[in-house]
């Protein structure tokens, strides 16, 4: 017999605080589909994924509805597409961008990633190939979400692709002027990019996956609020490591709901079951922020002295609690700080705050990185490139995944606003220091060496 | 040996579980279950018992009523009648259905009523009327099976539509994502 508080409080989570289930994806491996026939590689690849992933909205649907818990979002990840279509050139991979678009609308799901490159040590040609199409591709599609990895704690930071991706977000920019750079909001740049992020824009399937696995993506920001709050009304003299285990204790329950849903939708579909990624990810809407939470912590706003203690210390213990909910953790798995995602943290850039450089130190202590971060439209692209420098260095050397999403917004300046709609939000420019200016250390290219492992101050 | 279902209502008050229980035990009585509730201020506790062969259900329930009627209380001692073969509902999944609203007369007879006409078994209902307006003052939680021969979309349907009539918000869940959060 359940209690009825265990009932109630389970009810508020939903009622009240957003718990929901972010979103489940279907990776898929793609590397069977492979021809040199172009056509025939665009048919390949929209057959296996509309036959393997037809059935996963409505089974998705139906399972949140037994259990009450709603699946916000499900996605597909599959295989690099420069992996599987290391055949083709740009144009043509432009046209693999659009039959994953295709095949995504057909079986419903709002993103689809995988227009991947790994190119951490060296640029193959089918790399080159889908770095050079992502602009038009990303332009030309809705549902499709690329990424590219350009460093790793083991092979260091590849420079060369570190400025082309500088050159490519500027191009992408371009290309979608017309919706503040749009295309640039689906495009993450990655150091230790994990093979089965359940999260958009960075999910793909690994090559050392299985040939369709599913992966559950948790979030919560609102109930590890509410959570807090609930505790500091009922003893208002609570110290961190009070609160800290507080976190912890949520971040259980939320993750406990996920996996429940994942494994039920995996059994459903005659899937495996492969991870979830613990997270606290935001959406703009008030009550689902983890800018929230650092008020509710004490601190004026995000962004302020105290913030990058205060993340840590959320990270830790909502990866402490999810570990122990979980059977199997992967992903990113830490608080998301996406800037225009988030409305609490959006109006903390907007009011002056939180700047570029210290939502660099904080990533320093979480997932992801600089992400959906509003910059003026004249930034260079050599700015750019060394902004993902300096964020992959932060992931090369602490052994951690971190990533970019910029987005130079055309023709708009630091202060202005920049709006991506839905899910995606809006936020106000940040200035960046240097923004138009020429940058000759990330032009001289060429690999920076993977860091030592010992000595590790 | 006969089984027997006793039932003991009244105010609450200290000692009322040790006296049934201690007569039972002078009684040589076996206690095989034991259901005890509070609402409000009136006990309520339910106890199956396996009897010795010298005392019969009749001589258990004089017994039992002058040992209770001190305490104002009321005690009822029943043959236990092993359920019928073709009463088996067959396999179910448990869920949780809970309601808010407004109080008024007759809500736990309009969404029971649905429940029996689609074979649901309720397992435990708590019910709290507070009266008034506020849905947090008035909450309904069912614990029910629900016979995998009831298509449960069409009794979801069927429940939504009686608590909008009723202006009750409803919810039906799986037990188990109740378990899930709230259990290690």
């Amino acid at each position: 017999m359940l209690t009825k508080s265990e009932i109630l409080t389970t009810l508020e989570m939903v009622r009240n605080e957003n718990l929901d289930v972010r979103t489940i994806t279907l990776g898929l491996n793609l590397l069977a589909c492979t021809s040199d026939d172009l056509n025939r590689f665009l048919d390949n690849i929209h057959t296996r994924i509309t036959r393997m992933a037809g059935r996963l909205v409505a089974v998705c649907d139906r399972v949140g509805d037994d259990f009450g818990i709603p699946v916000v979002h499900k996605r597909i990840a599959v295989s690099p597409m420069a992996v599987a279509g290391a055949a083709f050139d740009r144009d043509q991979m432009v046209r693999v961008a659009q039959t994953l678009d295709r095949a995504a609308a057909d079986v419903d799901v709002d993103f689809i990633g995988g227009f991947s490159a790994l190119t951490e040590k060296g640029m193959a040609r089918g790399d080159g190939a889908l770095i050079d199409a992502i602009p038009q591709a990303l332009t030309a599609t809705r549902r499709v979400c690329a990424s590219v990895n350009v460093a790793s704690s083991r092979a260091g930071i590849n420079m060369d692709a570190v400025l082309k991706m500088g050159r490519i977000i500027k191009k992408a920019a371009g290309l979608t002027a017309d919706r503040d750079g749009l295309a640039c909001a689906k495009l993450c740049v990655f150091a230790n990019i994990p093979q089965d992020i359940p999260f958009m824009a960075g999910a793909y399937l690994g090559i050392g996956e299985p040939d369709a696995v599913i992966n559950v993506g948790v979030s919560g920001p609102g109930v590890v609020k509410k959570a807090i709050d609930r505790a500091l009304a009922a003893q208002g003299d609570l110290n961190l490591g009070h609160l800290s285990e507080t976190i912890k204790r949520t971040a259980y329950k939320v993750t406990r709901v996920g996996e429940l849903i994942g494994q039920e939708v995996a059994a459903a579909l005659g899937i495996g079951f492969g991870v979830v990624g613990l997270s606290l990810a935001p959406t703009p809407n008030v009550g689902d922020s983890v800018g929230e939470i650092f008020q509710s912590l004490g601190l004026k706003s995000i962004g302020v002295p105290g913030t990058t203690a205060a993340l840590a210390m959320l990270n830790d213990a909502v990866k402490k609690g999810g570990a122990f909910a979980s059977s199997r953790v992967g992903g990113l798995s830490g608080a998301f700080i996406p800037v225009s995602e988030d409305l609490n943290i959006a109006d903390s850039a907007a009011r002056g705050f939180l700047n570029l450089e210290k939502l660099e130190a904080m990533t320093s202590v979480c997932s992801v990185g600089l992400d959906m971060v509003a910059l003026p439209g004249d930034t260079s692209a050599e700015t750019l490139a060394a902004i993902i420098a300096d964020e992959m260095a932060i992931g090369v050397i602490n052994r951690k995944t971190t990533a970019t999403r910029l987005i130079p917004v055309p023709g708009k300046q630091a202060g202005d606003h920049a709006f991506f709609g839905g899910l995606l939000g809006e936020a106000t420019i940040m200035p960046v220091n240097n923004g138009p200016g020429t940058n000759s250390f990330v032009g001289r290219g060429g690999l920076i060496p993977a860091p030592i492992q010992s000595l590790i101050n | 040996m006969e089984k027997v279902i006793v039932t003991v209502v009244g105010p609450d008050r200290p000692g009322i579980i040790a006296r049934v229980a201690g007569l039972l035990y002078r009684r040589q009585g076996n206690l095989e279950n034991v259901s005890q509730t509070i609402l409000q201020s009136v006990f309520s506790g339910t106890f199956i018992v396996q009897l010795p062969e010298d005392i019969s259900p009749e001589e258990l329930a004089r017994e039992l009523r002058d040992a209770v009627a001190p305490l104002d209380l009321k005690a009822y001692v029943d043959r236990y009648q092993a359920p019928a073969a073709d009463s088996d509902p067959g396999k179910s999944d448990p869920y949780v259905i809970t309601t808010r609203g407004p109080d008024q007369k007759g809500l736990v007879a309009r969404i029971t009523a649905i429940l029996a006409a689609y074979r649901v078994n309720v397992t435990d209902l708590k019910a709290v009327f507070k009266g008034g307006d506020d849905p947090d003052d008035n909450i309904m939680i069912y614990e029910v099976d629900v016979p995998h021969t009831t298509d449960r979309r069409v009794l979801t349907s069927a429940l939504k539509a009686k608590a909008a009539q009723l202006d009750l918000t409803i919810n039906i869940q799986h037990r188990r994502i109740f378990e899930a959060i709230n259990r290690i």
